[in-house]
């Protein structure tokens, strides 16, 4: 006690001793020993000097002004990163990012659907379109044959079958076209796929062209109206028909009136033909059988579209001549859009088949979906009559026997704009 | 003397002026009486009594498809098949000696499409006319009987063309006679409704063209009906509205096109035969 009383004196007189260590040599004690521990005991130190720079709390305060905490900030630093890893580390995350949107917003739906379209291609419903006894028409065939001897093959090399889409009264055009697959009569067989006539300057040329060609045909929805129109005609007041009556009128007398229900148009069209000419359009089947042809399977050609798992025979013939898109719960046609569109559903099940079953079908009709090639169909109605063009599809048997299939068209003058 | 005559005869005149002036109690439809000798019943079982003054044609009391100025009872499942084949053909028979333009609709139009024949649980037969042929009609067939012989049937059958003078009028608004003519069986009861396209004239008005329309408020488009197309019904030379495929679905959706069942009877496509489920 009474050294520290004395320490305390000393202090007072002298705050800051130099002190003077005694060395181990001359006392023979470790130099431990002589450590006071002052700032254990010494007041001052207790409170006024306790700050250091060195402690934690020394940064409090300002630790809420770091976004990153200096501590971490440091462990991730650009020097302890390598620039190459924070880049890719950047472009990984920002894929990840885009693969995750994208698959959530765009690709998983787009799967759903088109597993969901795949259920219902396959799933075949149990009642489908076409178990009815086909509707039977007077003055209709419904299925031709085309004569073998005219398909390409291996035996006869030069042969072609020159198939053409949509012609609409467009003569000049056809003219064109052939000149330009230079078609010859002796060795190539010219098929059209139907609407041959109306819409266009020269309907009656285009069936005297074909004629002469001994080309083949199908019925088209307009020759079909028109030879239908045709037959009300005659059947009712052939004597009343007068040989002056002016084809382009629109008011009719009562007597017409009576008979002919505004198909003004089609009885109009029906007068510019002949007698020849119209039995030719008369004995177009709804469906042509083209036959087997090596590379394309059985060859078919129809207006507007088949309904698949229906026999030829069996096809409804409006639908044949009409159809656009099929419903596919129940198979059934229509020639509006809004179902599947009709040759996707045909290429659908052809790819199920087995490969000598399979059809091709070449057809037409569809002028706003133009030149259409698939697999298993041929769209070949590109328009020609509203300035699209025509399209020909050319058949030639190759070296091996195996058909070459080429596309040629020629452009056309737009009849529409032409008329106004 | 002379002068009596002279005076007796502008009374005569006169005298029948007066009587057609005057205002007759006309019939205002071929009620059970007039049709005696046609109709074997004596008791009008038409159903005439509960309808308003206004309608033509009734149904009868017992069953709505049979004309109860003929019949008083329906008939057997087969007995209606048979006597509405015979109806059906010799409606078709007429019309085409008479040169009616007439076409099959609806419920008949359906059993075309099938198998061309009508669907046997149907019990009426739908057609339809072109106006130029119901007023034909209306003019010089009205009331006329055809008799038909029919195999099987030993006097053969007389069956009557009925027109509702109604037809004339030419809206919607007249739901009381929406059916424009009847070809009746006298003997049984059975008849067709015939009903006439016309010209849609509210929408004609609205600026379209081609629209048509018969009084039971169905609506078409001329280029959906016409050009006819001669097919067959029933072994019988029949027409066929143009978009016949479009036409069905429309009126009876796709699954009546495709479905082989329907009403207790199977589609058998070996037959191609509506056969009942008994």
């Amino acid at each position: 006690m009474a050294s520290q009383d004395k320490k305390l004196e000393n202090y007072e007189q002298n705050p800051y001793p130099t002190k003077e260590f005694p060395s181990r040599t001359s006392q023979g004690r470790p130099l431990i020993d002589f450590v006071t521990n002052d700032w254990k005991t010494d007041p001052r130190y207790q409170e006024e000097l306790y700050t250091s720079d060195e402690s934690e709390s020394f940064y409090y305060r300002e630790e809420d002004d770091y976004w990153v905490h200096p501590r971490w900030k440091k462990m991730i630093s650009y020097k302890r990163v390598p620039r190459r890893i924070q880049r890719y580390l950047l472009i990984y995350v920002a894929l990840v990012t885009v693969t995750w949107v994208s698959w959530t917003w765009f690709i998983q739906p787009d799967w759903e659907k088109s597993r969901e379209l795949e259920r219902q291609l396959n799933t075949k419903p149990l009642s489908v379109f076409g178990s009815n006894m086909r509707p039977e028409f007077s003055d209709m065939t419904q299925v031709k044959t085309l004569d073998s001897a005219l398909l390409p093959s291996e035996h006869r090399l030069g042969q072609r079958l020159v198939v053409v889409g949509d012609v609409h009264g467009c003569k000049e055009e056809l003219q064109k076209l052939l000149e330009k697959v230079s078609f010859r009569s002796s060795t190539d067989h010219l098929i059209l796929t139907g609407d041959m006539i109306n819409k266009g300057p020269d309907s009656p040329g285009v069936v005297d062209l074909v004629r002469e060609l001994s080309a083949s045909c199908v019925r088209g929805n307009h020759e079909d109206r028109m030879l239908l129109a045709l037959n009300d005609m005659r059947a009712h007041h052939a004597p009343l028909q007068g040989p002056g009556e002016d084809p382009g009128r629109t008011v009719d007398t009562l007597d017409e009136e009576s008979f002919s229900h505004g198909d003004y148009k089609a009885r109009a069209l029906a007068r510019q033909f002949s007698d020849k000419q119209i039995r030719w359009l008369q004995q177009c089947p709804v469906i042509l059988r083209v036959g087997k042809i090596e590379g394309l399977g059985e060859v078919v050609v129809v207006h507007a579209g088949l309904v698949p798992g229906v026999p030829l025979e069996r096809q409804d013939p409006f639908q044949a001549m009409n159809m656009r898109s099929i419903d596919l719960e129940t198979r059934l046609p229509s020639d509006g859009r809004e179902g599947m569109p009709w040759e996707k559903l045909w290429n659908h099940e052809q790819a199920k088949l087995r490969v000598n079953e399979r059809t091709t079908v070449i057809y037409g009709h569809d002028s706003k979906r133009g030149k259409n090639i698939l697999k298993y169909s041929r769209g070949l109605d590109s328009g020609c009559v509203n300035g699209g063009k025509l399209t020909a599809m050319v058949i030639e048997a190759g070296k091996k026997g195996k058909a070459k299939t080429k596309f040629v068209s020629v452009k056309c003058k737009n009849q529409k704009s032409k008329k106004q | 003397m002379k002068l009596r005559l002279n005076f007796l005869l502008p009374l005569l005149v006169a005298l029948s002026g007066l009587s057609g002036a005057l205002p007759a109690v006309r019939r205002r439809d071929a009620d059970i009486e007039s049709l005696f000798g046609i109709s074997r019943l004596s008791r009008d079982y038409s159903g005439k009594r509960g309808d308003p003054r206004d309608k033509y044609f009734h149904e009868s009391t017992f069953h709505p498809h049979y004309d109860g100025r003929f019949a008083d009872k329906i008939l057997s499942y087969d007995e209606r098949r048979t006597h509405l084949t015979a109806l059906m053909q010799t409606y078709l028979s007429a019309m085409n000696d008479i040169g009616a333009e007439t076409w099959i609709m609806h419920g008949s139009l359906l059993g075309w499409w099938w198998n061309r024949k009508i669907m046997p649980w149907d019990s009426d037969v739908d057609v339809q006319m072109s106006y130029q042929s119901i007023k034909f009609l209306a003019d010089y067939y009205n009331m006329t009987i055809h008799h038909f012989r029919l195999p099987g049937v030993e006097k053969g059958r007389d069956y009557m063309l009925e027109v509702n003078p109604h037809y004339v009028i030419d809206t919607i608004e007249d739901k009381l006679n929406v059916i424009d003519a009847r070809w009746i069986d006298t003997e049984t009861g059975l008849f067709i409704d015939i009903t006439t396209l016309r010209r849609n004239r509210t929408a004609e008005a609205l600026g379209l063209e081609g629209v048509m329309m018969c009084k039971d408020r169905h609506h078409y488009l001329e280029k959906d009906i016409y050009p006819l197309r001669d097919s067959v019904f029933e072994n019988m030379p029949v027409k066929i509205p143009f978009a016949y495929s479009a036409l069905l679905e429309e009126e009876y959706g796709a699954r009546a096109l495709t479905r082989t069942d329907f009403e207790n009877h199977h589609f058998d496509q070996d037959k191609m035969e509506w056969i009942p489920l008994r």
